[in-house]
């Protein structure tokens, strides 16, 4: 089977060097709060604003999700007060769009729509659990072909997903059960050690991820993310524009996104151990003019431990069917990893916010600023993830 | 969600003459009859060659284990009952790079094995809480020769 069978690159534009990223902000991370998504979503996008050291009548652009932020331009007038003209883009938000959101500001701030941009994604999924059939599945139960002819043998929702995925990469490279549990124990350590994170007070050791019971076996709960309420934003403006404002400017140095022709349908893609970050990975390495051995942290969108791995090989960070090995023991840590990843604990344990808080985490890490520091950050990178898309950003300290 | 939500609905075209095939004991696949090209899922023209007529053929029901999981768990308050049981995907034989969500029976978990021979059985589907029952295909091991 070749690459082509089963997916693409979107082509891209090259926007290396154009913009950066001037300001980030979180709302509270939780459990059930009842805050509803959009109060989440102000919360968030107010304090990116602060941090740029910028008013809210100097963000002319908006990008956020199609779905769950409510946050548009009414939105933006009635809590900040404000009445100007505002580009408001649908393609941004989390998951994918955490990083693709950056590739379409660059377009507008270049074609002069904007001149600066907030991305903003909230949740309120912990609050409104009881909703929703199968949980965060419901959107899968709804789908037709996958309620007739997946659902009623069990194989649901994304947990029976990504179990299927993980025996699988098992049984063709040998991966294992406890190299799952490294990924998991690194996020739990990062997200131990992040006052913001929800599993912050809550350790994991391996022996007790091995002890801890099956939920789909091979998978046990520690494997998949938390349901979360919480939300987080960063604002971006030309990079000659960044330079002028207070914060360490970081730039947006390569984006890429992959297409897998099969959607959302993760039993009949071709390649079923893989991810599309396989045909997104190489075109931001491309356009920032790096390299994975370059890259000082990670950032992955992980549902479920197996999705990180597959990234890990997907991007290029070791040879496909390698991730297992790559990943065992201490790799991922902040502290002397070989890649250091997820610094801030993951949709494993620091939130379920979909990889706003991943880019914002990267941000940090560029800064100096994460909890878990990784000395001399210099270079950090996002891969996001939808099942039918994965998208890459690259970005960088300082700028050339 | 649909009455009798999580059996399927026999009625909803695209996935019809699957359900009839199971309720008459015979495992069906959808076919281009241009390329001959399994279009599975059913969604609408043929991926390969782009033509709209599909015939549903039978199959031999034999089949590889592709991957399988063992729910624990309750993901749909529905599946409670039956639990723990194995949800799988399999290939097969005629067309292996298509894969059928269906579940193994007559097996324990732990002598599953990655790329097993699988044959095809018909079950009544049934759910705690939903009436009603459909017939459904499921797999189980091909039975070994016994040595007289
Ligand atoms: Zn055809």
């Amino acid at each position: 089977m070749s690459l082509a069978d089963w997916g693409h690159a979107e082509p891209y534009e090259d926007v290396s060097g154009e913009i950066g990223i001037v300001g980030i902000g979180e709302a509270a991370y939780s459990r059930a709060s009842g805050r509803t998504s959009r109060q989440i979503a102000a919360d968030a996008v107010a304090s990116a604003i602060e941090d740029a050291g910028l008013k809210p009548s100097d963000v002319d652009g908006i990008t956020l999700s199609m779905v769950d932020t409510d946050f548009d331009a009414a939105a933006f007038h009635e809590h900040f007060g404000t009445s100007h003209d505002i580009w408001v883009s649908r393609c941004g938000g989390g998951m994918t769009w955490a990083a693709t959101a950056a590739y379409d500001a660059a377009l507008a701030i270049r074609r002069g729509d904007a001149k600066t941009v907030v991305n903003v994604f909230s949740v309120d999924w912990a609050s409104k659990r009881g909703e929703l059939v199968g949980g965060p599945g419901h959107f899968h139960a709804e789908e037709l072909f996958k309620q007739n002819l997946e659902v009623p043998f069990g194989w649901f929702p994304q947990p029976v997903y990504f179990a299927s995925i993980a025996r699988r990469h098992m049984a063709e490279f040998g991966t294992t059960t406890e190299q799952l549990g490294s990924i998991a124990v690194a996020c739990r350590r990062h997200a131990n050690r992040n006052p913001l994170a929800v599993m912050r007070d809550k350790p994991l050791s391996i022996e007790s991820y091995l002890e801890s019971p099956l939920i789909a076996d091979p998978f046990r709960k520690e494997d998949c993310c938390l349901i979360s309420d919480g939300g987080a934003a960063y604002v971006m403006t030309s990079l000659a524009r960044a330079r002028d404002l207070r914060r360490e400017v970081v730039e947006v140095a390569g984006v890429g996104l992959g297409t897998s022709k099969t959607g959302r349908y993760w039993a009949q893609q071709p390649d079923f151990t893989a991810t599309p970050q396989i045909f997104s990975a190489p075109v931001a390495f491309a356009m920032a003019g790096l390299e994975p051995c370059d890259v000082d942290v990670l950032t992955c969108y992980d549902p479920f431990t197996i999705v990180s791995l597959m990234q890990i090989e997907d991007m290029g960070f070791c040879p496909k069917g390698e991730g297992g090995r790559f990943v065992e023991g201490k790799a991922l840590h902040f502290d002397g990893g070989v890649l250091p990843y997820n610094t801030h604990g993951g949709l494993l344990s620091h939130a379920y916010v979909l990889g706003i808080a991943h880019v914002v985490e990267v941000v940090k890490q560029l800064r100096g600023e994460s909890a878990s520091q990784v000395p001399d950050a210099s270079v950090g990178i996002y891969g996001g993830y939808t099942g039918p898309q994965a998208s890459t950003l690259l970005l960088r300290r300082g700028g050339a | 969600m649909r009455e009798g939500f999580p059996l399927p609905d026999l009625q909803w075209e695209p996935t019809r003459e699957y359900w009839a095939g199971a309720a008459a004991g015979e495992l069906r696949m959808p076919r281009c009859t241009a390329c001959r090209r399994f279009c599975w899922y059913p969604d609408g023209n043929c991926r390969g060659c782009g033509a709209e007529q599909v015939t549903w053929e039978r199959m031999t029901g034999r089949a590889k284990l592709f991957t399988w999981v063992v729910l624990e768990h309750a993901f749909l308050p529905q599946y409670g009952r039956d639990l723990p049981f194995v949800s799988a995907l399999v290939a097969l034989e005629e067309a292996p790079g298509v894969r059928v969500p269906t579940r193994i029976v007559e097996c324990a978990a732990e002598d599953l094995a990655i790329d097993q021979p699988l044959e095809v059985c018909f079950r009544p589907l049934r759910f705690a809480g939903v009436d009603g029952e459909v017939v459904a295909p499921f797999f189980r091991p091909i039975a070994r020769l016994s040595v007289a």
